[in-house]
């Protein structure tokens, strides 16, 4: 693992009005890694997604393949960034087929490219297929995280970005996305994922953050943890 | 119009969905035939369609709020009536002109007022009507205050003129298809997605790379362009404008429309604008009982038609927006 | 094709509540009033008063031995519905000839097509600004002048005040006379340095008011209708000005409450009708003889001053039909035109092809209140 970094992090820090909610996070990542964020509710992992991709007042330096990204979310998708926020963010009153179609927003309608993409991602989750035309918000909530990823998937992203896929789904259901997410890892994707359910996220994970307090706490390594009491350690530390 | 024929045969459940606005188009042509005061009550109700599906990409797509569409009306109305009865232009030419100062203040005022959200959009926008609405009234020497403008021709292209009733009512039902159908195709454009993307989230909406600011404002320009050309339907099939007829109670009119309807669909604007133009007639007989049928005609509507009439037929909701 | 059908039964079911009796097809008088919105003091009057004088020519008989029937609908005072309205009651009820009320953007609205369906407006309002349109109406409001004029006289012939200023609100009617108000002042030697307007709904115009104090006008010529009256005499009471203030011609239940705040300092421009007993014996008082007991019979203490209009348009069109011994729309506007004049309730009427405001002699008076009672000052 000695690729070029794909994601720098330099002092990253948010807030919302009074309360700092990120303090100088500090992150770095290589193509086609696999990273896992951690930390309890409310520690600001969301908050980091959050300013990577510019939606967050915050100030710090984000570096993508070595150069500053502007915190402008259309630019960081430009980019080659794509985030499956938290609670899906799916457009429940359009169809399936209309939530993908602006998962490729950034290159336009249909062509060859989209096609390719479409086919992509629907080999990928085949429940998709079957309700193409089916309104979003219908959709069971696995099949809605199915279509967030598969939103995501259709910019084509060099490193997508998970807050909290697991949340609302069934251990089953979480464990088919997470392990499509491996496969695309594997053809080269890089992956971010923060994570409160963390035993789900190491089994996956090359490498691990811990979130606390605003402050990412530790970095650790998904194969010296191997007991609850192990992690337990790095959450309140 | 929403649906192509193909999918109404494989799909009957698509036939009842198309009712209402089957009974919308039958009202139309039922007035064009007969020919009686109906043609004046329809001809308005097609003109709110217009100004209505220009709500509606603002509203039901977008999801924002405007209180204050009837001040593009107003530019629209009264650029129609003043450069033709005053100057001479011909018909065509006002509309025109009436539009592009309708995209010009858009922007001006969409501007700094769509960086507010909810209730304060909803009262910024209040302001930018009432405001026109006094312009209307103050600047006399161009406007004639509450004397409103007479004279204003009917519409026409170089010396042929509509001037049959009828002929009125067949223009101005053309003009309600090309402008649905202008509101369906945009709908379906990468930028209809777009607006209906930044209804639901607008932080979503941004991550997938969509100019939140920017999109809004095309929507808000385009809204008043539509806004502007039923203004100026209004003034030439009217031939007068007076502030009364660009004020709040056209705004409250639209927005009856737009919810009875059926907020966010596309024939919903066409299906509230003949619904709610056809009501006070049905009534009319009632005399002082007229008003009393008609609020709780609207309150039956809304209770059994909270999505609106033309999302009525649709029992198994498979697809709210018209594919 | 359901669709249309239940259209249809609609259709039916609206002419149903509308039950019209046909069997002695009497002669239809289309009436667009706006009942609701800011005309509806007024034009309520306007429509009882020809209820009034449509019962009283039935009862003597009818026209040509045809009733009358009143058609009325309401324009909710906006131009719009007015053009709905007089479409309707053109296609669906028609009428031989309207006589509407004062909501006169609506009537402008509307002119165009009434006039291409060759019928006469008889109207509450002023006259449309086009030619060809005001050829088809006939206004029975006095010249608006002469509710200026009637007070300059005043002041002219029973006061040294010289300097007025002039507080008017934005309607029509009123912007109108605003500007006679001043073309006219320099023939009575007025001066008149402030014109001031307020908005019908404004709570305070003392702004206004101590601007032509300043200006050193002695009386206030007041153009607008409504409770602004009062707001205006309380304004002048406060500021304690031994200013007078002239009021236009208004229901007498607006003007009393003036009178009771300033006294003698308020004085408003009357119609006869609301004066009938300090009328001197004549033609006139005759006519609202006439009219007012049966006026009151109905409405009891009621203003009939826009009612006896109401009635005067009644009677000069019921002239008008016999003399052209026709229910012809064009027949009616020549006899119109030719009628000799025609002594209503509110003035001497006489049309002419070029006279299209009847009323050419000064019919008001200038009232004011003495101990809660109306008295003519001249």
């Amino acid at each position: 693992m000695t690729t070029a970094p794909i994601l720098e992090v330099r002092g990253l820090s948010a807030r919302y009005g009074e309360v700092v909610a990120l303090r100088d996070a500090e992150l770095t990542m290589r193509e086609g890694e696999f990273v896992a964020v951690l930390g309890p509710n409310g520690a600001g992992k969301s908050t980091l997604m959050r300013s990577i991709i510019g939606l967050a007042n915050a100030t710090g330096t984000v570096r993508f393949r070595g150069a500053a990204l502007k915190r402008d979310p259309a630019a960081v998708a430009a980019a080659g960034i794509a985030l499956v926020p938290e609670g899906r963010g799916i457009f429940g009153p359009m169809s399936v087929a209309e939530n993908l179609q602006l998962g490729a927003y950034m290159i336009g309608g249909r062509g060859p490219d989209y096609e390719r993409r479409l086919a992509r991602v629907l080999h990928l989750f085949p429940r998709l297929k079957e309700r193409l035309d089916q309104v979003a918000g219908s959709m069971s909530g696995g099949e809605q995280q199915m279509l967030a990823v598969g939103r995501a998937l259709m910019a084509d992203p060099k490193l997508i970005l998970l807050d909290e896929p697991s949340l609302g789904l069934a251990p089953k259901v979480t464990a088919e996305i997470l392990e499509s997410l491996a496969l695309l890892n594997r053809e080269g994707l890089s992956v971010l994922l923060v994570e409160q359910k963390a035993p789900l996220a190491l089994k996956l994970a090359g490498r691990a953050y811990v979130v606390s307090n605003g402050r990412i706490s530790a970095e650790i390594d998904p194969k010296e943890i191997t007991s609850h009491g192990d992690l337990a350690r790095y959450y309140f530390a | 119009m929403a649906t192509s024929p193909a999918t109404i045969l494989r799909n009957p459940r698509q036939w009842l969905g198309q009712l209402p606005l089957a009974f919308a188009v039958a009202v139309v042509a039922y007035a064009i035939i007969d020919g009686g005061y109906i043609v004046t009550v329809v001809g308005f109700a097609l003109i709110y369609a217009v100004f209505v599906a220009g709500l509606n990409i603002f509203m039901g797509y977008a999801g924002q709020t405007s209180f204050g569409q009837n001040a593009f009306a107003a530019i629209g109305g009264y650029a129609s009536a003043v450069l033709t009865a005053t100057y001479g232009w011909p018909p065509l030419a006002g509309i025109v002109a009436g539009m592009a100062g309708a995209v010009v203040c858009a922007l001006l005022i969409g501007m700094p007022t769509l960086r507010l959200k909810g209730h304060y959009l909803a009262m910024g926008t209040l302001a930018i009507g009432l405001i026109v609405y006094e312009i209307a009234v103050e600047w006399q020497s161009v406007t004639n205050g509450y004397m409103g403008i007479s004279g204003i021709p009917p519409l026409g292209i170089g010396s042929w003129e509509l001037e049959s009733d009828r002929a009125q009512l067949i223009f101005l039902a053309i003009v309600t298809a090309l402008s649905l159908w202008a509101t369906w195709r945009l709908r379906q454009s990468r930028f209809g997605r777009a607006l209906v993307a930044l209804s639901g989230s607008e932080d979503a909406a941004r991550a997938l790379g969509i100019n939140v600011g920017r999109t809004k404002l095309i929507a808000f320009v385009i809204s008043a362009m539509f806004a502007s050309l039923a203004g100026s339907l209004l003034v030439h099939i009217v031939g007068f404008i007076s502030p009364e007829m660009i004020g709040m109670n056209m705004v409250i009119l639209a927005f009856t429309m737009l919810y009875v309807g059926g907020i966010g669909t596309t024939t919903g604007p066409l299906i509230g604008a003949v619904v709610i133009g056809l009501l006070p007639e049905v009534f009319r007989g009632l005399k002082d009982y007229q008003d009393l049928v008609y609020g709780t005609a609207l309150i039956l509507i809304l209770i059994y038609a909270p999505g609106g009439i033309a999302s009525l037929g649709r029992l198994a909701p498979k697809r709210r927006a018209a594919r | 094709m359901k669709a249309g059908s239940f259209f249809a039964l609609a259709l039916a079911a609206s002419t149903a509540f509308a039950g019209s009796a046909r069997a002695e097809e009497p002669f239809k008088i289309g009436v667009s009033v706006g009942l609701t919105g800011y005309a509806a003091a007024v034009d309520r009057s306007w429509r009882d008063g020809l209820d009034v004088a449509v019962d009283y020519v039935n009862a003597h008989g009818g026209v040509l031995g045809r009733k009358l029937e009143l058609v009325v609908e309401d324009n909710k005072s906006e131009p719009q519905e007015a053009v709905t309205v007089y479409r309707k009651m053109i296609s669906s009820d028609h009428v031989g000839i309207f006589i509407s009320g004062c909501v006169s953007a609506g009537n402008f609205a509307a002119a165009p097509f009434v006039v291409r369906a060759k019928i006469p407006m008889m109207l509450c309002s002023i006259l449309p600004p086009q030619p060809e349109q005001a050829a088809w109406a006939y206004s029975f409001l006095a010249p608006p002048r002469f509710e200026v004029e009637k007070r300059y006289e005043y002041l002219k012939n029973h006061t040294k005040i010289r300097t007025v200023g002039v507080l008017y609100d934005p309607s029509p009617y009123a912007n109108f006379q605003k500007t006679l108000a001043v073309n006219a002042a320099p023939e009575f030697g007025i001066a008149v340095p402030v014109v001031e307007q307020y908005k019908q709904d404004d709570a305070d115009f003392s702004t206004q008011i101590s601007k032509m104090e300043s200006a050193d006008a002695k009386a206030v010529i007041k153009i607008g209708l409504g409770g602004s009256t009062l707001t205006t005499a309380k304004n002048i009471k406060q500021l304690g000005l031994n200013t007078l203030l002239l009021g236009s011609v208004d229901d007498l239940a607006v003007l009393k409450p003036a009178g009771d705040t300033l006294g003698s300092q308020f004085l408003f421009v009357a119609t006869p009708s609301q004066v009938y007993d300090a009328l001197p014996q004549g033609a006139l008082k005759s006519e609202i003889g006439r009219f007012l007991p049966l006026w009151k019979a109905k409405q009891g203490e009621r203003d009939p001053g826009w009612a006896g209009k109401a009635w005067d348009a009644v009677m000069v069109t019921v002239e008008a039909i016999q003399a052209a011994k026709s229910f012809d729309g064009e027949k009616i506007r020549a006899a119109v035109e030719t009628l000799p004049p025609h002594q209503g309730t509110g003035g001497v009427y006489n049309f002419s092809p070029t006279v299209h405001q009847g009323i050419t002699v000064n019919p008001f008076l200038l009232g004011t209140f003495e101990g809660g009672k109306v008295v003519v000052k001249d």
